[in-house]
């Protein structure tokens, strides 16, 4: 069975190499007032496309409330 | 889609090394910015992050060396462009800043701020009396930060520096009072010195530093991060237009779908080229959210303005959704045009929107025809239709008087005169308790659902707006988690309509910092920033739980009205089912392969080999128990009955258990065997 991670408590493909950006991306998750954590530790903004994440990481997109 | 992406591009790093410190910045940082990361103090008196640098006062004067030459500069606006050292405590450094120090000294000797850095790195006061000599405590010391802010913060330019030399000082043009000055305080909160004062007459807080100060960090944050952000200043709510689009939220064809491929016809790229003004416009003066905007120069091509040039309010996003993606209009100017009339006649654009969408669903089901409508082709993006259909509204003319009277009333006309079949019309008909529902697709989430068809003014968003939290965080996996935030979230946003206070700075623009709190949603930076602004106004001391409690309040008495008028029990509290799933076999198989899944996943029904319309309905059943357990819930949790009823208890707690108010829920409570 391929590695996976889980996005927002959905299973997501996990690959070498793949960030926090690469699951924004990946999800279309273009909203722009997210917090984001993996396994529990936050990551800032800034640090989206630096920031691996590991085979079987619990990642949390939390987006904030919208609408007018 | 043309979506806003959340990640940053990539600019070239550059090593600087800051006493003795090493830290690598963006190309293009200030020395003063590379020194606060690298945890390096150098002193300041006329930099702040979120106005452009000015070197106005040179305290931040710093030796450097860059490629082994060494030569002094102002931090604060010396861009870091290649590596290099820095020694902000070198003996040079140190000379250099206490001559500025006491150059600064002799002109304004009792400013606090002035005297506090002299002391701090050793500076005295130099022999000489210096001409321009100001005794004043609170004396304007030129750092030139009001009128950067004014300019850059508040996008107004109400002051600025006027003289030259000795005669140089700060003023409103011409020495008068410029009614341009919205007395917002930001040039008063950001002075260094105490030299601007602002009195508010008209309101008299009991604590106008307080309201201030948090006035004053709603400024800095969207001044540093709207335009990361929601770039509210730059677009106002139009930003939502292709983000609701790739969430499939968007409602398209009177909400039988969430997005389309002309969504970037209509996107925010498109109204940013077109809102003209780019100027602060706020729904009243002084606002720094300023999400107001306008088309100026528009040429309606029909109606009494037709050729002629005209100013339009707009748009917002319900707007954008409303007359344009609902109505299958991608047409930009259509949209405007709508816009601008429905403004001209007084006509909701929402009601507008969702309620042609309505009667165009109708027509391209048959239920209408040419003939019925008087000739009107009520096709989905038919923006001449929509638009005449309009001019008819104004008018009190032809089929304009029929969609004019909502759609709760078009569903009893289309069923009785047209032979519509009633269910169908009650399932597309997108209304609850007489009212249009708002421009967003809340088909995949149970607690939006609940958000819009139990908001007690009919399906309007502003007392939840849940989507995110439950479709897509699954923050809100059970029903008493549902309940809650169809608690909190009503109650919250209820106040705003208690203050007269808009409820766009809460949650459209979000503090640096909210990453680390427990629950980010709630925005609790911003709940203080209300939380102080109610102490400051009033004196009063409050908590969120207060807050909750005054709005509670008011909310029973609205139910209380309500049911007075008819319209407070469970079966007002049922939207159509468009609004919970796919009515039609076009829009199930247009997402077969998510209700298929849930059908399998959630309801325990194998969809292999079964007919779409045998899958509807095993998904409408499932759907509808949901709701109907979400109801009871939520119900619980705010002290109603099974039908929705306060209950006496729930009255009582809340101090509003008067006389004529039992009178009226006591014979409802009395059915139940509840009173």
């Amino acid at each position: 069975m391929s590695p996976s991670i889980t996005v927002n408590g959905d299973p997501h493909p996990w690959r070498e190499g793949l960030t926090v950006a690469d699951v924004l991306r990946e999800r279309n998750f273009v909203f722009p007032l997210l917090v984001v954590s993996v396994d529990g530790v936050h990551v800032p903004r800034d640090g989206y496309a630096a920031t691996l994440v590991p085979p079987g990481s619990v990642v949390v997109v939390t987006h904030l409330v919208s609408g007018g | 889609m043309s979506g806003t992406t959340t990640t940053p591009e990539k600019v070239p790093m550059v090593e600087v090394e800051i006493d003795g410190r090493k830290v690598e910045v963006p190309e293009g940082t200030t020395l003063l910015a590379a020194a606060r990361k690298a945890d390096v103090r150098i002193p300041t008196l006329c930099s702040h992050p979120a106005v452009e640098p000015y070197g106005a006062c040179r305290v931040c004067i710093t030796e450097i060396e860059v490629r082994g030459r060494k030569r002094l500069v102002t931090a604060c606006n010396y861009p870091v462009r290649e590596p290099l050292r820095a020694f902000p405590e070198s003996d040079e450094t140190r000379r250099q800043r206490r001559g500025v120090l006491s150059l600064m000294l002799a002109r304004w000797p009792n400013v606090p701020a002035v005297r506090l850095l002299a002391e701090k790195h050793g500076a005295r006061p130099p022999s000489y009396t210096h001409p321009l000599r100001n005794e004043a405590p609170d004396a304007c010391i030129l750092c030139g930060l009001c009128v950067r802010a004014c300019s850059e913060m508040v996008w107004e330019n109400v002051i600025a520096f006027a003289g030259r030399g000795a005669g140089r000082r700060v003023m409103m043009p011409f020495g008068k009072t410029s009614e341009r000055c919205t007395g917002c305080g930001t040039c008063a909160a950001i002075c260094p010195t105490g030299a601007i004062q602002v009195h508010d007459e008209q309101n008299r807080p009991v604590d106008p530093a307080r309201i201030r100060k948090y006035g004053f960090r709603l400024t800095q944050e969207m001044t540093l991060l709207d335009d990361q952000q929601c770039q509210m200043r730059r677009v106002g709510t139009a930003h939502l237009v292709e983000i609701m689009d790739a969430y499939d939220l968007l409602p398209t064809h009177n909400y039988k779908f969430g997005k389309h491929p002309d969504t970037p016809k209509i996107a925010s790229p498109v109204w940013k080229s077109i809102v003209r003004q780019n100027v602060p416009d706020g729904c009243w003066a002084g606002c720094q959210m300023s999400c107001s905007k306008a088309v100026e120069g528009f040429v309606p091509r029909t109606g009494p303005y037709q050729g002629q040039k005209v100013l339009v309010d707009g748009p917002e996003y319900e707007t954008v959704a409303g007359c344009g993606s609902n109505i299958g209009v991608f047409d930009p100017h259509d949209i405007l045009e709508i816009n601008f009339y429905c403004d001209t006649y007084g006509i909701d654009t929402i009601s507008f929107g969702t309620a042609t969408a309505f009667a165009m669903e109708c027509f391209e089901a048959g239920i209408l025809d040419p003939q019925k409508t008087g000739g009107l082709e009520l096709r989905f993006g038919n923006g001449t239709a929509a638009l005449e259909l309009l001019h008819q509204m104004s008018r009190g003319e032809g089929f304009g008087v029929i969609v004019g009277q909502g759609i709760a009333e078009m569903k009893r006309i289309f069923a009785e005169k047209f032979g519509g079949d009633p269910q169908f019309l009650q399932d597309i008909g997108m209304e609850v308790k007489g009212l249009e529902y708002s421009e967003y697709v809340c088909k995949e989430s149970l607690a939006q659902q609940g958000g819009y068809a139990m908001a007690l003014k009919g399906p309007q968003h502003d007392e939840a707006w849940l989507i995110f939290m439950d479709m897509v965080n699954k923050q809100l996996p059970t029903f008493e988690k549902k309940a809650e935030a169809l608690h909190y979230f009503p109650m919250w946003r209820t106040w705003f309509g208690l203050m007269g206070l808009c409820k766009l700075p809460w949650n459209d623009i979000e503090p640096e910092d909210n990453a680390k709190y427990p629950e980010p949603n709630k925005v609790p930076g911003h709940v203080e920033g209300y939380i102080n602004f109610w102490a400051g106004m009033t004196g009063q001391e409050v908590t969120i739980d207060d807050i909750i409690r005054m709005s509670e309040r008011v909310y029973n008495f609205q139910r209380v009205f309500n049911l007075r008028m008819g319209k407070g029990t469970r079966e007002w509290d049922r939207g159509p089912y468009r609004a919970m799933g796919p009515v039609t076999v076009e829009e199930y198989e247009s997402r077969a392969e998510r209700y298929d899944k849930q059908l399998r996943e959630l309801v325990g029904y194998d969809p292999t080999g079964k007919t779409t319309r045998e899958k509807l309905a095993a998904l409408r059943k499932y759907r509808e128990e949901q709701y109907e357990r979400l109801l009871d819930a939520v119900y619980e949790r705010r002290g109603w009955t099974r039908n929705g009823i306060p209950k006496i208890e729930t009255l009582r707690r809340l101090g509003i258990d008067y006389p004529w108010v039992i009178e009226v829920v006591k014979p409802w409570l009395e059915k139940e065997g509840a009173a």
